[in-house]
């Protein structure tokens, strides 16, 4: 019955709160709306590039239980015959899975095309087939130049079975004739709408891969298990392919991309730390304002805990509607996102395909839904608490005394001032710590004693600044009077002041420390660009630069071309560059071959250590290698020590000769010289060759020459002719891709903070009804009503802004040395962006100012007899 | 509560602003005297909504009041006293009637007009003091002067002369929450008469003071007032406060009722 009462209570207390404050709790909401939806968007966002990936590896996998892989340089087919005897083998299956370019006219598409035994596997691996008779169209699977095409793109493409479409792959184009259509077998996924499938057969020759697969998918005895199966099959296969179940390679790329993970989802919840601010905020005041309205609950007998969890309930209702709101927004935002995720993901670390909008089953959907709603209730409730325990402590005969709003709750500005710099200690403290399992736990640890130090040190420069700020004696002008009323009663609040002075802080600082750590990575890859990338054409097989796609034959050209790019005129040497993906101490690492001599002659290695030429030729004399810089930290190698490399003709040392930096990918990388990696893997594809010119030589009519005469050689796409200046904006557009999801996470942050500083001032405002009534009474106008509160804002903003200062320079450096030295171990040269630190305080400024701007309006408007009347 | 007259029904019943009308006859409490008016009133009424109810607080009130006079205005709470006041200063909008202040008709003025009128022509001195808290009491009484723009030099002069006129001189660098309540009021009578406006409007200067301090008030009120030749309109519960007056006006369900001149017999109007 009491719990009925009280919840009658709770009911009309929030149904005032809602209706008299409109605006603050609209803002209020809205703030916790924009924390939850970030939130809900990444973490929407990350699982569905997982879960995509997932699902369409198990899609395409049926009943596989174990994969047999050759990573990018393929298998010899004839591996399957060995593998068949293995026993706990039921079935293997060959596969091939490339990405071929579908083109009509101006437009093209890059389909994944798995080439599959059909006879034996046409009704096993999860798709049916729609079109001709079953008889006619087996007959028509052997023919090479056939093709399956998912329904979906079949509608996309407005071609049906019979008609005949272009593939462009990496040997050249080739005409197939459309003799079915895929869809799913079930309504689960809708994987095979997208794919297009060939006969084994037809595929090696379509994509030049006769004798070699892709993969072999083999389905085990059901009473064998599977690991063991794994053994037996590891011991009759080559090294240096992997064998393993289809699920596993989810957790590679889970774990690959772990750490980009991380760090983006903790960007995410830097809006809901403002958005607690904010909260904090709104509650702060709701409890000031119901002083009386608290004192007569308790006089009427009810307890300390019921007027706290009144309070408490009211921000959960608040946190409830923002995480209803964040959770929807979150969904829209998320279908960004995945986009721009899956592109990120795909241009650092494996092709996993750009994802269109969101794939997520609907019970996903509803967890993440439920998820971002307690996110925002907890959110609510944990802003909310210093309030609601200040409430619940209020003395009903003080609560019932006439005072100012505020006079119950003095803040102990001088203890929470200690209490931040014994944060800031332990900050520092922190950022000397290790990481844990490869993630930088004290580093983020560290970032939020620094915020939250700062934060606490907030409300002792609001009051101490006060007393420096105001000139003694007599103001008697009327800037000076109204300077001095806004930063006296901005003072006068300490606690509220303080929190919207942490939210523009927090924001601010992420902003300048996430500029900071950006510019300064951006201009460290620049160097590197600039010192590394020395050759004045690249020329790369067509599908080179689409780096979301599958599949290797897009991505290789034949080694003997590069006799016909030396003969051509104006090139002075023709360089071989060959990268390939291995599996090192369970490491997914680039091996990079090339003819190092001729790289220390034209280019260089940005190397830690000693000189660049004289460690390459040392290198390519001795059948040493040369390690990336993460390499060498993960494996705890370093110059002068040996790494064991597993190469197709067993387990090898080789001597580290340097360690360079490289910026290409957080997965290591190991440098070779071509001649030692052909003698061990025996593969004649490059992957780009870059190619030097003479003195003088036109760059132009050296690639007009290029390109003819590699069409003389015909049966190929027409490689990619990439100049430097081409190939370093490239890189650098994909640097600038990398950190754009960075920028729209941080600008949330931003605007809740901004949200807060609005929410301040129309707190403030309401609060000064009197005050700013009775400067109307004698004479003030709109104008100098409206100057009062955007002194105030910019009293509230310039310490935010200093704050933020401080705060955005240490977390610049939290970010490059701990951070981002700790997930994925690049070194960040530092350098000082002042134009664009300046250009963030300036954005703060003027945030600040409009944030103030909307209050100082509302304020003018009011009416001044009701303002008299306010206690 | 409804209506106290036809008029006020029809109003009560639309709660719409009526434009001013000149209508002849019912004349209540105009003064027949000739001279310079500084305020006039005509047919002024003043309808709230209320929670749903309509409430008069003000029915067609017609006043005209001399340059100079002192007017108290008294009768029970709810009576319309404050309601009179905030209009005349602009504080609040009339729901019908028209205002003239100072030989100019107030129908249509702007917001930016009225603040213009409050800066030059309008003192007010308020039951609660409403002292800026932030400033000194020198700060607060250089606040009218400042908000017309006026000079340093002047503004620290009349500063000094308001101050040493009130007897705060030496309290001159105190904020409000450091000064007695007469003493406060006294800042806010400075402030008030800073800018020697014409007209003085003081809404029960003496209700949160005690007895001894209260007299002290109005007489400093009265003083200044006859030194500056200033038009005081006073509203008070105190009797003794309203003795202070030439005229005094009772009020009563928003209308003016009576009217005593203090030398002569009262008068029913």
């Amino acid at each position: 019955m009491a719990a009925v009462s009280f919840l009658k209570v709770l009911r009309l207390i929030l149904a005032a709160q809602v209706f008299q404050r409109p605006l603050r709790t609209g803002l209020t909401v809205i703030g916790v709306a924009l924390g939850v939806s970030a939130s809900v968007a990444v973490r929407t966002a990350n699982v569905d590039v997982l879960r995509s990936f997932e699902q369409a590896v198990l899609t395409v996998a049926g009943p596989t239980t174990l994969e047999i892989s050759g990573g990018e340089l393929g298998l010899d087919e004839r591996i399957i015959t060995a593998v068949r005897n293995v026993p706990g083998v039921r079935s293997s299956a060959p596969v091939i899975l490339q990405t071929a370019v579908i083109e009509r006219g101006d437009r093209q598409e890059a389909v994944q095309v798995l080439g599959l035994d059909l006879l034996a596997e046409v009704e096993s691996r999860g798709f049916r087939l729609t079109g001709q008779s079953a008889d006619r169209r087996l007959e028509a699977m052997l023919d090479p130049h056939t093709i399956l095409l998912g329904k979906g793109l079949a509608a996309e493409w407005g071609v049906s079975v019979g008609e005949t479409i272009d593939l462009q792959v990496g040997p050249g184009s080739v005409a197939c004739k459309i003799i079915g259509l895929l869809e799913d077998a079930t309504d689960r996924t809708a994987l095979w709408n997208r794919l297009a499938v060939m006969d084994i057969a037809a595929a090696q020759v379509v994509f030049g891969m006769v004798g070699r697969l892709d993969r072999i998918d083999l389905v085990t005895e059901k009473d064998r298990g599977v690991e063991e199966v794994a053994q037996a099959v590891r011991a009759v296969v080559p090294p240096t392919v992997t064998v393993e179940r289809p699920s596993s390679r989810t957790a590679q790329v889970d774990h690959m991309m772990r750490a980009f993970r991380l760090n983006v989802t903790v960007l995410s919840w830097v809006g809901l730390l403002v958005g607690m601010f904010l909260i904090y905020n709104t509650m702060a005041f709701a409890v000031a304002q119901r002083r009386r309205e608290i004192g007569i609950y308790r006089a009427i007998g009810m307890t300390q805990a019921r007027v706290a969890g009144l309070f408490l309930s009211e921000a959960a209702v608040l946190g409830l509607a923002g995480g209803l709101l964040g959770s929807a927004a979150g969904f829209l935002l998320a279908r960004e996102l995945v986009k721009l995720l899956s592109r990120t993901i795909s241009d650092l670390y494996v092709p996993i395909g750009v994802g269109n909008g969101l794939a997520l089953e609907s019970d996903w959907l509803w967890r993440l839904a439920s998820e971002g709603i307690f996110v925002g209730c907890a959110v609510s409730m944990i802003g909310s608490v210093g309030p609601s325990m200040n409430a619940a402590r209020t003395a009903p005969v003080r609560a019932l005394a006439p005072g100012d709003y505020e006079a119950g709750q003095r803040l102990r500005v001088g203890a929470l001032g200690m209490g931040g710099f014994i944060l800031l200690v332990l900050a520092g403290v922190l950022s000397m710590a290790d990481p844990v399992d490869g993630v930088p736990l004290a580093g983020y640890a560290s970032t939020l004693c620094l915020l939250a130090g700062l934060s606490c040190i907030a409300p002792i420069c609001v009051t101490s600044w006060r007393r420096g700020i105001r000139p003694p004696g007599f103001q008697s002008t009327m800037g000076g009077i109204m300077r001095a009323i806004a930063i006296d009663h901005a003072s006068r609040n300490p606690g509220r002041n303080g929190v919207s002075i942490s939210a523009l802080m927090v924001g601010l600082s992420i902003m300048i420390g996430v500029l900071v750590m950006i510019k300064s990575f951006r201009h460290t890859v620049e160097i590197w660009v600039s010192e590394t990338v020395m050759a004045d054409v690249i020329v790369a097989p067509s599908l080179w630069l689409r780096g979301t796609e599958a599949g290797s034959t897009g991505r290789s050209l034949p080694g003997s071309w590069a006799e016909v790019l030396s003969s051509i005129p104006g090139v002075a040497e023709v360089d071989t560059y060959r990268d390939v993906r291995v599996a090192v101490q369970g490491r997914r690492v680039a091996i990079v071959s090339r003819d190092l001599r001729i790289h220390a002659r034209m280019s260089r290695y940005w190397v830690r250590q000693g000189d660049s030429a004289s460690q390459l030729v040392r290198a390519a004399d001795i059948d040493g290698v040369l390690v990336s810089e993460i390499l060498a930290d993960q494996l705890r190698i370093q110059e002068g020590d040996s790494l064991e490399l597993v190469t197709p003709e067993g387990a090898r040392r080789f001597p580290v000769v340097a360690v360079f930096y490289d910026y290409a990918t957080d997965g290591g990388k190991i440098l070779m010289d071509r001649r030692l990696y052909q003698s061990l893997w025996r593969d004649d594809l490059v992957t780009v060759f870059p190619v030097y010119l003479d003195r003088g030589a036109d760059l132009d009519l050296v690639r007009e020459h290029m390109a003819a005469r590699l069409s003389d050689i015909g049966g190929r796409l027409p490689p990619l002719l990439i100049s430097n200046a081409e190939l370093r904006k490239e890189v650098l557009e994909i640097f600038d891709r990398t950190f754009l999801l960075t920028y729209v996470l941080e600008a949330i942050a931003v605007v809740i903070a901004m949200l807060g500083i609005v929410n301040t001032l129309v707190t403030s405002v309401l609060e000064r009804q009197r005050e700013l009534a009775t400067l109307r009474a004698i004479g003030a106008g709109d104008r100098q009503i409206g100057q009062l509160v955007l002194w105030e804002a910019a009293y509230l903003g310039l310490i935010g802004i200093g704050l933020g200062l401080v705060g955005g320079g240490a977390l610049a450096v939290l970010l490059i040395q701990v951070i981002n030295k700790q997930s994925f171990g690049w070194t960040i040269h530092t350098i000082v962006p002042l134009g664009g630190i300046l250009q963030a305080v300036g954005l703060a400024a003027a945030a600040t100012l409009v944030a103030g701007y909307v209050p100082s309006r509302w304020a003018a408007r009011q009416s001044i007899v009701e303002g008299l009347r306010e206690e | 509560m409804l209506g106290f007259c036809q008029g006020c029904a029809v109003l009560n019943r639309y709660a719409i602003r009526l434009p001013v009308r000149a209508k002849p006859g019912r004349q209540h409490g105009v003064v027949e005297d000739a001279g310079t008016r500084m305020v006039v009133l005509k047919r002024l009424s003043k309808i709230y909504a209320r929670g749903g109810a309509l409430v008069t607080a003000l029915c067609e009130v017609d006043l005209d009041i001399k340059e100079g006079d002192f007017c108290a205005f008294v009768g029970p709470s709810g009576c319309g006293k404050s309601t009179l006041l905030n209009l005349v200063a602009g504080l609040d909008q009339p729901t019908s009637g028209e205002i003239i202040l100072d030989g100019r008709s107030t129908v249509g003025f702007s917001n930016a007009e009225w603040t213009a009128m409050r800066r030059e022509t309008i003192g007010i001195v308020f039951q609660a003091f409403h002292l800026v808290p932030a400033l000194t009491a020198e700060e607060n009484v250089a606040l009218p002067l400042l908000l017309r723009g006026e000079g340093r030099r002047d503004v620290m002069k009349r500063v000094d002369e308001m101050l040493e006129m009130v007897g705060m001189s030496p309290r001159r660098s105190h904020r409000p929450g450091e000064l007695s309540g007469g003493e406060q009021q006294r800042v806010a009578i400075a402030r008030a008469l800073a800018h020697r406006p014409r007209l003085l409007l003081a809404d029960e200067p003496t209700g949160n003071l005690d007895s001894h301090q209260g007299a002290e008030i109005m007489t400093l009120l009265k003083t200044l007032a006859t030194a500056g030749k200033q038009t005081v309109l006073l509203v008070t519960h105190s009797r003794h406060a309203a003795q202070t007056a030439d005229y005094i006006w009772t009020m009563q369900d928003g209308r003016l009722v009576a009217r005593i001149e203090r030398t002569k017999e009262p008068v029913s109007l």
